[in-house]
């Protein structure tokens, strides 16, 4: 069981009409049963819904092969369905149906027995916060409490692996909070594996492990944001007044690197545990004046923007080069949320 | 515990059967369908014309009570393949109406509401939506129509004896294959409108209209063409005339039952292409 990828594709081809939507996918996407996140992320029309709706069996594979929690996506989907939650994108609901009767049934058709559906369908209900409007019907119900009633339904009958599609849509900002704490609150406490299809890079960023950028029907890069995040670099645009020469030198002492782009601007990539207060006591060291001083954390946008082709590098990283700089390329790639 | 005291834990208890699943969608729409007072009380005039035929069979079984009469009345008054093909003709027209009103609200709200995802998602195969619909409508108007026609098979057989039952089973089995049959075409054409037509009440006048529209066509082609088959294209008229074949009843004039099987074969078939072209999960646009 621990070897079984949650999402495994050997060159999945999707064509739909005349167009192919996905160019022969290959990769293995995280681990059944560890309760792990995986962001799906790529500019529109980049195939993520496709991809999505091909794990789901809506769609046939034109070639190679889809498997999800170790089912084939055409052969055993049956059995791969009862262990998938999905959440669409847009409103879907019965919209005469009162919110208890509509997860009841949706946790019937799961295969649920009647009793015990019921129970989840009220205890759900609560944990999403729609418990005291439970008995009403769901069209009388805000965008916020639909996307909350689309989740609970998706996750109402316990699956291994719920699939996302933009679940913070339409959230206010307090909403989308709720959201993403639900969501995370799925896969440390109950164990869940979640697939999260979202534009919204920061999304994707609080709450998963793993990211996949598409593009164009291909994958354009796969990172591992749980060892990014323990990496914990961080980056210091730094802007001084007076004799810098030696601050690359006295950089090291702080554990920290960094290149000149001259005027005494500098770009400075802090190693995990080094505060940014290191920076201010190395100036006053070396007799430099801070103008300007701007600390951040490399986030997924960088990430995304070069998959994307928008940015050639990580800020730095080819002046470090230019430079000579010890700093290894790859640990400037790999940016950080 | 209070249920909104205890969080949200995984269901991890066992799961029920297929057959079980299969029958989540009709339980929730029938449950839905007889809280509409207007379902409930054709349902319940449907039942006048059976209670009528019961009495009828009561009063044919018991001599005595027609001793009054003409004896030709008396020979007129049987319970024979013409007593059951009129009882059919009533119920399968109440079954019309009950259809009409009662097979919109099948798919057309999951269509409007983009439900079909959310089913899918789950262990429910394109076609099991389709039959566990297609059950909904078949359960409910089975109560009406070859239920209670049986009834009243089983309630001649018991006035009548077995000596009865022997010379005329054919009539309670023909009447169970010949509404069975016309069940069929009414739930396929409810669900096509339903499919097609998000809004119930014209859903409805579509599926009604489906009917008359065919017979005027059907008899259109006839006169016009001055020929028979035109009343093959009228899907009642040749349910009718399978009737008259299964309850061994004179055959109104045109063609006969196999063309009219053929008939209503090809209509079935186009009815399932229809409904099958449209329950998808998603739209593909080419």
């Amino acid at each position: 069981m621990d070897n079984i990828a949650v999402v495994d594709l050997e060159n999945l081809k999707v064509t739909l009409g005349r167009r192919e939507i996905l160019h022969g996918i290959t990769c293995r996407l995280g681990v059944s049963g560890k309760g792990k996140a995986i962001g799906l992320l790529g500019p529109n029309g980049a195939g993520k819904s496709t991809l999505i709706l091909t794990l789901l069996g809506f769609l046939r594979p034109s070639a190679g092969r889809a498997r999800i929690l170790g089912l084939d996506c055409r052969r055993s989907m049956g059995e791969a369905r009862s262990k998938i939650g999905y959440m669409p994108e847009n409103d879907s609901f019965i919209g005469e149906m009162t919110a208890v009767t509509f997860l009841r049934q949706m946790a019937e058709l799961s295969g649920l027995p009647p009793k015990a559906a019921l129970e989840k369908a009220h205890e759900v209900l609560f944990h999403v916060g729609l418990g005291e409007a439970r008995y009403r019907q769901l069209r009388t119900y805000s965008l916020g409490m639909k996307q909350m009633a689309k989740l609970a339904q998706a996750i109402v009958h316990g699956p291994e692996l719920v699939v996302l599609d933009e679940p913070t849509n339409g959230l206010d900002p307090a909403a989308r909070r709720r959201m993403l704490k639900l969501v995370t609150e799925m896969k440390n406490e109950q164990g869940m594996n979640v697939i999260v299809c979202s534009h919204l890079l920061r999304d994707i960023e609080l709450v998963c492990d793993e990211a996949v950028i598409l593009k164009d029907g291909l994958i354009v890069h796969h990172c591992n944001l749980e060892e990014e995040r323990r990496s914990n670099r961080s980056f210091v645009e730094l802007e001084v007044t007076g004799d810098d020469r030696n601050l690359r030198a006295a950089l090291p002492e702080i554990g920290a690197e960094g290149v000149s782009e001259g005027a005494g601007r500098w770009r400075i990539v802090l190693p995990a545990g080094v505060e940014v207060e290191a920076i201010w006591g190395l100036a006053a060291r070396q007799d430099l004046l801070v103008r300007k001083l701007t600390h951040r954390r490399d986030t997924l946008e960088e990430i995304f923007l070069k998959a994307m082709g928008h940015l050639a590098h990580t800020p730095g990283e080819g002046a470090a080069l230019d430079a000579g700089s010890s700093t290894p390329p790859s640990s400037l790639e790999a940016g950080r949320p | 515990m209070a249920v909104y005291k205890r969080g949200y834990r995984r269901y991890a208890g066992p799961l029920t059967g297929r057959w079980t699943r299969f029958m989540v969608l009709p339980r929730y729409s029938w449950e839905r369908l007889y809280q509409q007072r207007l379902v409930v009380l054709l349902t319940m005039a449907a039942f006048i014309w059976p209670l009528l035929c019961a009495a009828f069979i009561y009063l044919t079984n018991h001599a005595e009570l027609l001793q009054g009469l003409e004896p030709e009345f008396r020979a007129f008054i049987q319970v024979d393949g013409r007593f059951f093909s009129i009882f059919m003709y009533v119920q399968a027209g109440a079954a019309v109406f009950l259809a009409a009103m009662a097979g919109p609200g099948l798919v057309a709200p999951d269509l409007a509401n983009n439900a079909l995802p959310l089913y899918f998602s789950r262990p429910l195969t394109r076609w099991s939506y389709a039959l566990s619909r297609l059950t909904v409508i078949v359960g409910m108007l089975s109560v009406i129509t070859w239920v209670p026609g049986l009834i009243l098979f089983g309630l001649q057989v018991a006035l009548a004896g077995g000596w009865w039952f022997l010379a005329n089973w054919t009539l309670g089995a023909g009447m169970v294959v010949g509404f069975l049959l016309w069940l069929l075409v009414l739930s396929l054409v409810a669900m096509a409108s339903s499919a097609y037509v998000k809004w119930r009440v014209v859903a409805g006048a579509v599926s009604l209209a489906f009917f008359f529209i065919l017979a005027g066509i059907g008899a259109m082609i006839d006169e016009v063409l001055r020929v028979s088959w035109g009343h093959l294209i009228d899907p009642a008229w040749s349910v009718n005339r399978v009737w008259c074949t299964l309850l061994g009843v004179d055959p109104p004039n045109g063609p006969g039952a196999v063309a009219s099987i053929v008939a209503l074969s090809g209509l079935i078939a186009l009815l399932v292409v229809v409904i099958e072209r449209k329950l998808r999960p998603v739209e593909v646009v080419r």
